[in-house]
């Protein structure tokens, strides 16, 4: 088991290497004056283009800026990142934890309530359940995020004032940024609990409804494909069909015997699924204005912030490669049947 | 009342529930009433005010520091003394004969956010500093140009000019309580540039944390810095009535508090928050929810922000502006030019001096429409523009000569066109505009339709780019045409006359062409003091533009604002950054 | 013809398969009669740009001038439904289709000829999968433009790698079967062992998941033109229709349905579209899966 986890780890640093390779073969196809686009903004700056040119080191090949980027980040230094106005390093601290917290809290419920309609859906499929889950789903599915999520904000928000956007109100803002306030975990709202804030911790909590509920609707169709065709393969196996000729009751059939194995690759998937999800948040932090990663990163895509870009992916590659190892790890753990090594 | 009152008012619920023309958020008073919020789309680059040169940034630089000189409320023109304790003119002695010195007395009593008091000597560092800084794009050429005489620091082989410091200490100077400047040759509109550039810092806090001491030995480790190398960054020590008490980059806001220990009488409002909100959508929610205090949004959206209870709208604001402009390349760089077409006047492309042909441009001045652009895109508000200086400064011209969409006249010189074979041929290239700007997509668009509606041989493809790459093309000069618009540094004809007109302004530079004539009056009505005489000179070099028509001006736009009821002490001035959303708090308040 | 029949009864059986091909049937037909439906203005170079009704901002309800309203700037919504039903088959197949022939192709070679050429094309894909595609895509537009053409290229970049994982798979578990065994022993060439025995059998799977995928990609364009990297606005792309309606979901002060068609029509399309692919999707499935027969 621990060979194995070596051997997979040590394959950590040949996928960053090839993504940020590959990002920096895309980026060379960009003039010095492309690149310096990222500081000049305003037209009166216009006549200073060659200078920042110049200050900033963009003329050099494409393949020198590799390396000398590959050197600082041998010496743990990622660089500066210009849209969010701070180092690399930084930004990733600031940004990564919220849209965590955002979607953990998000992916609690889309587990529970895929699986268990998934299951339903398979077990009494092409009745009416199926066909209503899975059209309440593939609705999710099928609906731009932003649609959703400004149709949430306007009930919630506009109308009810229930659920409000931003991350935090003006009084938890200050109250967080205090020295006093110790940030345990990184996760505000368990940071709030911990320090005994209890408005704190309900103005943060309900910030965060509208958007996992977005995150939910639109996410929670793939799981209950996934679960109901899982479901599906595992009902018409042979010991199934034993089980139910034996007389045994259909809900200790389903209970006992084909969810477990029916379950394996949902759960196996889950941290794939997990990361995808991470993956996916730009539009929903843009809407509801959470300080969170995904923002950040396309937004240094399109100004073409490059130390943000290679941060943010590297980010990227790192969580992909954990939620590998995390998925083939669980996938032993729930089969007695694989041993990995 | 009849029972069949009681089940009508419960439909009637029903239905206005849903569609939801319930008053939802009409307010007695104000929610948070000492806090004013503020909800804008674009980042702030660095609250160093000699380093950042956007709007964004200058909007907090505004209320945090303080320059000699203030614009009197709502005026462009008339200046009132801050920092200083009178405003200096040939009348008082303060500005000398000859226009080259100025002689300004600095205010006692004056403390920084520390408690420190604030000397001439921190004035005139500020100033040097201002113009020692000198970073790539920033703005020290607006000072170092009238108290230097050149633009830069540094020569063509990026390396520090010898004589840098010595100049920078002749023209600025402390003598007792008094900032003298001595100028290598008059400028007028200087005392205008110090009151929108140059506010006062603290030196002593400066040395302390970090960035220049004042002394010759250290400035030139500061000549050129990375922008979060200095204390001034993030951090601000002004005397104005708010400090800085956080700049929140992660969820990009900015908290000020107010100053209680202000050398006037404090600010009425306790905190203010600038807040970035990308989505329209939801800072409209919040704006309508009371959460904000005043957003940004553009014209396009009007129609959504009218008719909200408890929010208002004043629009009809006027601006210092030109935009959109449409500008002609006379001679396009064909190298790797995709916009071309074949690079040929064979029907399939245009020739790299197209736009040299003054004929040709004058048909595109004829083939837009003026009249449609305003009332569809900008709903009517604006007026056409009559030249290149704007309607808010002196100098424009109200009669100014101006185009109008007249399909005749435009044919008239198609067919004169590079004698007549232009008409034959036809042409075909490509416009580029930068995604994301409506006004000027418009602009494209309109010229494409009505143009190719002349004559089928004539072909103009309209294509959205990203900045990068229109940057890009534009510096290389390969766009045969391109919109673009120019906000104003200070309140002063000159700041769009050189820039627009003369050949060594940055537009005429990407156009590629030289107009001696037009160089001759722009540097004639700089050194004019007298503001009638400029007038004339002004006038003049309108009417040339007119008939040179090297570009085509549109509107003198106006803009509109968007507050909840409840803010009370707004005042509009057009040089305010970021107007009409930037301006002082210290007038704010709510009830 | 024996095929087909026992496949018509195999549909017949599932009402909600049917539905599926009735969905796609209709778009299709829109598609391929889109020059017949929305004729293009005279003069017109490409009829993908929608024509625009003037240029003032709001967009304006139904009516008879323009059957499904206009959107923001004026562009006739029913011009851009009807073409971007091309669109959509153009992107959808486009990209699902590259994305399945590389994988078909490199996963096909992975699970066939194992050792170092599995261990290399495989990490190879890991590297990719890593990638977050929407930086990739934004980089790509951000060199290139925004065009159609560089969001499939984006797309498919990311795609293809899943396609090759499932395919690998598929393969490496049918070549242990014994008609691959049989077939070798009989002399066959490595080549023709593959074209004619295991990728016949091995590719359902992928088929069954690149109909599922076809409406997925509509909903990517989507999310990309809302982050201004997808056409070009005034392009006929039901994902750029969609994403027009942005500024306009509140509606205005009295009403908050007062823009509601620049949302409803381009959603309700891509919902159907979506949909029947999905029930196509599981109507393959169920074609080609043996043990539903």
């Amino acid at each position: 088991m621990l060979k194995f986890c070596v051997k997979r780890l040590a394959f950590l640093p040949f996928v960053m290497f090839g993504v940020t390779a590959l990002l920096f073969a895309c980026l060379q196809f960009l003039s010095p004056e492309m690149r310096a686009s990222l500081y000049i903004k305003d037209p009166r700056q216009l006549s200073q283009l060659d200078a920042v040119i110049e200050k900033y080191g963009l003329r050099k090949p494409v393949y020198i800026q590799y390396g000398l980027w590959l050197k600082q980040v041998a010496h743990g230094e990622l660089g500066y990142s210009e849209t969010a106005k701070m180092p690399v390093a930084q930004a990733i601290k600031a940004f990564f934890p919220a849209t965590f917290e955002l979607t953990l809290i998000a992916f609690i419920p889309i587990m529970v309530i895929g699986v268990y309609f998934g299951v339903l859906s398979a077990v009494y499929k092409d009745r009416l359940i199926d066909h209503v889950s899975r059209f309440v789903a593939i609705t999710g599915y099928s609906l731009p995020s932003f649609v959703l999520g400004l149709g949430l904000l306007m009930v919630f928000y506009g109308k009810l004032h229930w659920f409000p956007p931003g991350r935090y109100g003006l009084e938890t803002d200050m109250l967080v940024h205090l020295d006093t306030f110790r940030h345990y975990t990184g996760l505000l709202t368990l940071d709030c609990l911990l320090n005994g804030e209890w408005t704190a911790f309900t103005d943060v909590a309900k910030r965060m409804v509208l958007p996992g509920a977005t995150l939910l609707y639109i996410s929670v169709a793939l799981l209950l494909r996934i679960t109901r065709s899982s479901m599906l393969e595992e009902l018409s196996k042979d010991y199934v069909r034993t089980a139910r000729a034996k007389g045994l009751p259909e809900s200790v059939v389903i209970r006992k015997h084909a969810l477990a194995n029916a379950l394996i690759p949902v759960v196996t998937l889950s941290s794939l699924l997990f990361i995808g999800l991470l993956g996916g948040v730009v539009i929903t932090e843009t809407v509801f204005d959470f300080p969170g990663i995904g923002r950040w990163g396309v937004q240094a895509a399109q100004q073409l912030d490059i130390p943000g870009v290679l941060g943010s992916t590297l980010l990227a590659a790192f969580l992909f490669v954990m939620a590998n190892l995390a998925s083939d790890l669980l996938y032993a753990v729930v089969d007695p049947r694989i041993r990995v090594g | 009342m009849s029972a069949r009152i009681t089940p009508m008012i419960r439909l009637f619920l029903v239905v206005a529930l849903a569609l939801g023309s319930f008053p939802t958020n009409v307010f007695a008073s104000a929610k948070n009433p000492t806090t004013y919020t503020y909800l804008t789309i674009s980042d702030a680059d660095s609250l160093d005010p000699a380093y950042s040169y956007d709007t964004a940034s200058h909007m907090i630089v505004l209320n945090l520091y303080e320059p000699l000189f203030q614009f009197d409320k709502t005026s462009t023109e008339k200046l009132i003394p801050l920092i200083a304790s009178g405003v200096p003119s040939r009348e008082n002695g303060g500005i000398s004969p000859d226009g080259r010195t100025y002689t300004i007395t600095i205010r006692k009593g004056v403390k920084f956010h520390d408690g420190t008091l604030l000397t001439p000597e921190d004035v005139k560092w500020s100033i040097q500093r201002f113009i020692l800084i000198d970073r790539a794009a920033g703005p020290s050429s607006l000072l170092m140009e009238p108290l230097l005489g050149y633009a830069s620091t540094r020569g063509d082989d990026g390396k520090l000019l010898p004589t840098v410091w010595e100049d920078v200490n002749r023209a600025v100077s402390v003598q007792g309580d008094k900032l003298i400047l001595r100028l290598p040759k008059p400028y007028a509109p200087l005392l205008t540039i110090l009151a929108s550039w140059a506010p006062v810092l603290s030196k002593a806090w400066a040395g302390k944390n970090g960035d220049w001491d004042g002394t010759e030995q250290t400035w030139q480790k500061y000549n050129n810095p990375s922008k979060e190398s200095s204390p001034f960054f993030e951090r601000a020590m002004g005397s104005g009535p708010f400090k800085l008490d956080r700049w929140d980059r992660k969820t990009k806001e900015f908290i000020l508090t107010r100053n209680d220990a202000y050398w006037r009488a404090p600010a009425k409002i306790k905190n203010v928050v600038i807040k970035g909100v990308n989505e329209f959508g939801t800072r409209k929610l919040m704006l309508q929810a009371g959460d904000a205090d005043a957003i940004y949004a553009d014209r396009p959206l009007l129609t959504q922000l009218q008719g909200i209870p408890g929010v208002k709208i004043i629009d009809d604001l006027p601006t210092v502006e030109m935009n959109p402009v449409v500008f002609f390349t006379y001679k396009i760089n064909a190298v790797g030019n995709s916009f071309l077409g074949s690079g040929k006047l064979d029907g399939n492309g245009i020739p790299p001096e197209f736009f040299s042909d003054k004929d040709l441009r004058k048909a595109f001045a004829y083939s837009f429409d003026y009249k449609g652009f305003i009332a569809d895109v900008m709903r009517g508000k604006g007026t056409q523009a009559t030249g290149a200086i704007p309607k808010s400064l002196p100098g424009h011209n109200p009669n100014g000569k101006k185009y109008s969409l007249d399909k005749k006249k435009a044919e008239e010189h198609f067919r004169k066109a590079y004698g007549g074979k232009l008409w034959e041929q036809g042409f075909k290239f490509t416009i580029a505009f930068n995604t994301g700007n409506l006004p000027r997509q418009t602009v494209c668009q309109i010229l494409k339709r009505n143009i190719e509606g002349l004559n089928p041989k004539f072909k103009i493809d309209v294509r959205a780019v990203e900045w990068p790459t229109f940057l890009d093309a534009y510096k290389a000069s390969k766009l045969p045409i391109f919109v673009m618009g120019w906000n104003a540094d200070y309140p002063d004809p000159h700041n769009f006359a050189f820039p627009l007109l003369h050949s060594k302004g940055d537009y005429p530079t990407t156009q590629r062409f030289k107009n001696p004539e037009f160089d001759r009056l722009v540097e004639e009505a700089n050194a004019e003091t007298a503001i009638a005489k400029r007038k004339v000179i002004y006038a003049k070099l309108q009417d040339l533009a007119y008939e040179e028509v090297p570009q085509l001006y549109i509107i003198d736009a106006v803009r509109y604002r968007t507050q909840r009821d409840w803010v009370k002490g707004w005042f509009h001035n057009p040089i305010f950054p970021d107007s009409p959303y930037g301006g002082y708090f210290y007038s704010l308040s709510k009830e | 013809m024996e095929k087909l029949k026992s496949a018509w009864k195999t549909l017949k059986r599932r009402p909600m398969s049917l539905l599926g091909f009735a969905l796609i049937g209709f778009f299709l037909s829109v598609a391929v009669l889109a020059p017949v439906l929305a004729p293009p203005e005279a003069g017109s170079r490409d009829s993908y740009i929608i024509p625009q009704d003037g240029y003032s901002p709001d967009p304006v309800r139904p009516s008879k001038a323009h059957w499904f309203g206009t959107t923001e700037q004026q562009y006739d919504l029913y011009y851009g439904m009807v073409w971007g039903t091309r669109t959509a088959f153009a992107v959808a197949l486009q990209v699902v289709g590259f994305s399945v022939i590389v994988g078909i192709l490199l996963g096909g070679a992975a699970g066939f000829y194992g050792g170092w050429v599995d261990e290399v094309l495989m990490r190879f894909t890991d590297v990719i999968l890593a990638f977050p595609d929407i930086v990739l895509a934004v980089v790509i537009v951000a060199v290139r433009g925004p065009s159609l053409e560089n969001v499939m290229v984006a797309v498919t970049a990311v795609s293809w790698p899943s396609y090759a994982r499932l395919m690998r798979g598929d393969v490496m578990s049918v070549k242990e079967r014994d008609f691959v065994a049989a077939a070798r022993a009989i002399g066959a060439s490595d080549a023709r062992i593959l074209f004619r025995h295991i990728i016949p059998n091995s590719i359902y799977p992928v088929l069954v998941v690149a109909s599922l995928s076809m409406g997925r990609i509509v909903i990517t364009a989507a999310a990309l033109s809302f982050l201004g990297l997808g056409a070009p606005v005034g392009y006929a792309d039901w994902g750029q229709l969609i994403s027009l309606s942005r500024n306009w979901i509140l509606g205005s002060a009295g009403n908050p349905f007062e823009y509601w068609h620049t949302v409803f029509i381009p959603g309700i399309a891509i919902f159907m579209f979506v949909l029947g692919w999905n029930l196509l999707g599981d109507a393959v499935r169920d074609i080609l899966d043996p043990r539903q027969k």
